[in-house]
């Protein structure tokens, strides 16, 4: 277990406090460093970066602008991997876009879109290709086949790795009204590379838990030491917190009861 | 219809209320529509925190002051009322939301500590309407954004020229680092052009007299002589003018077909 890496997003407004912790191996980067940005230097010195930008969605082929900008990210973080998810957040037309990752529904059709896009993706990238499941609130009836056995499907036909979020799989799970243990078993486990941890909190909206840039519970902590037992390929472990009202202080010790819990 | 076809439904019945509350949509029965429009009410409160975070970080940078931070408005009454009849990132929208942010922060600010207050808040609102409405996400080769030659340039919507009293450019820097005593500008008129790229890259720069001459003028009908001559530019002037203004986004060239 210790080989793993435990880590974090890069949050600029805490880039003061990240120049000079210890104890965090890999930083994930969602968005590029500001050019104004004076912490950046010291970071790209002192991590390991992972790239975990917007690229693109892969229900479509990405054009040459967005491939260039890819490869441009991944050579300037020295990335070991590149990261994207299962989205498909904006229309064909680009009229309506939502600006949060949300997922395709999963047919043989959008298996097909990604299974293509990615390979052309990976044949035009220097770094194997990591991707992240996305969490659905509801079900969409024109889904056809279980999102777990879909995802393995595309593992299988494109040698990918798996970015596995696991407050995504214990959300779903919780809305679905299932075991979390029970539905993770189904995903496949093995092609997983990454892991996400996160905390939730009770969202009004949507009243219930999702997301937050909070601490994880004890109980999230232990579905991801769960986890990790069953991910034999895992190498880096990274609490997804990236907001401005993220506090270093939760940042900090998040990793820490990560690293403590792993 | 195909798979695509109806993720894009789903993706506009999130995005657009109306058309959530539609019989076009409702009797598809694709989601639960309990689910749905709490997802929906969630995404519009993330997609214009985000806006809001951003177009108004400076006013934000002085909530010290105001006692207002603008995403306020995210958990109030205003903002609620919005939501039957949002529709993500089109301008109306955009404008709606912006108009609840400036009364939201203005409204019990005195004047003496701010005096470019009001106009920092029409800056801020201008940015965010103007990146508001539909992008490019992906070049399809179709030279989306090409300059034809000689054709009339028009104005690209969403493109603002903003006349202020002060000078705002020389103080949004100040306002995003450590400060005691609020940064001032100095009171002096000023032209900004106010521009989204096809890909929503929202640009702002200093407009000169030729430049404001031709954001005024340019209306996709007037030729390059006809603006010469209203403007009373010189060929090359109008020329430069044009470049600036076509790097920026803010003109397109008309082709007529």
């Amino acid at each position: 277990m210790s080989a793993i890496w435990v880590g974090a997003f890069y949050n600029p407004h805490l880039g003061a406090d990240l120049a000079r912790a210890t104890g965090i191996d890999h930083l994930a980067m969602a968005d590029p460093p500001a050019p104004s940005d004076p912490h950046w230097p010291a970071i790209k010195q002192r991590y390991t970066l992972l790239l975990h930008d917007y690229l693109g969605q892969l229900s479509e082929p990405l054009d040459e602008r967005s491939i260039a900008r890819a490869r441009a990210l991944a050579e300037l973080y020295g990335t070991p991997w590149v990261a994207e998810h299962f989205q498909c957040l904006h229309t064909e037309d680009g009229r309506y876009n939502i600006n949060y990752v949300f997922p395709p529904l999963y047919t043989e059709e959008f298996l097909r879109r990604f299974v293509a896009n990615a390979k052309a993706l990976q044949a035009r990238l220097d770094q194997p290709l990591v991707m992240e499941n996305i969490p659905g609130f509801f079900d969409v009836k024109a889904s056809q086949l279980p999102e777990p056995v879909w995802l393995r499907r595309f593992f299988d036909e494109t040698a990918a790795g798996f970015l596995l979020d696991l407050p995504h799989v214990w959300l779903e799970a919780h809305y679905r009204g299932v075991n979390p243990a029970a539905w993770l078993a189904e995903f496949p486990l093995e092609q997983v590379v990454e892991l996400h941890v996160a905390g939730v909190a009770q969202d009004e909206d949507l009243q219930g838990p999702w997301i937050a840039p909070t601490e994880p519970t004890e109980v999230m902590l232990d579905f991801m030491a769960l986890a990790v037992s069953r991910c034999p390929r895992a190498r880096a472990v990274t609490f997804d917190a990236f907001s401005p009202s993220l506090t270093a202080d939760v940042l900090l010790r998040s990793v820490e009861r990560i690293r403590r819990a792993l | 219809m195909s798979d695509r076809g109806l993720q894009d439904l789903v993706l506009r019945a999130l995005a657009d209320a109306p058309f959530r509350a539609s019989r076009e949509w409702r009797d598809r029965e694709l989601a639960d529509a309990g689910r749905l429009e709490r997802f929906a009410r969630f995404l519009a409160r993330h997609f214009y925190y985000e806006r809001i975070v951003h177009f108004f970080k400076y006013s934000r940078s002085l909530a010290a002051v105001t006692r207002r931070r603008p995403e306020a408005v995210l958990r109030s009454a205003g903002f609620d009322a919005l939501l039957a009849t949002a529709v993500l990132g089109s301008r109306e929208t955009a404008r709606a939301v912006a108009g609840t942010v400036v009364r939201h922060v203005q409204a019990p600010t005195p004047a003496p500590p701010i005096p470019y207050l009001s106009d920092l808040l029409r800056y801020e609102q201008a940015m965010m309407i103007a990146e508001a409405g539909p992008r490019v996400w992906r070049e399809t080769g179709k030279g989306e954004g090409e300059r034809g030659k000689g054709a009339p340039p028009e104005l690209v919507e969403g493109t603002v020229l903003l006349e202020l009293a002060f000078d705002l450019p020389t103080v949004l820097p100040r306002l995003l680092e450590p400060w005691t005593e609020v940064p001032q500008a100095p009171e002096r008129r000023v032209k900004l052009l106010i521009a989204r790229s096809p890909h929503g890259r929202v640009t702002v720069a200093r407009a000169d007299a030729a430049v404001a001459s031709v954001v005024e003028l340019a209306d996709g009908r007037k030729t390059l002589a006809d603006l010469a001559r209203q403007a009373g530019l010189r060929a090359a002037d109008l020329e430069a003018a044009l470049a600036s203004l076509a790097d920026l986004g803010a003109v397109r060239f008309a082709t007529g077909s």
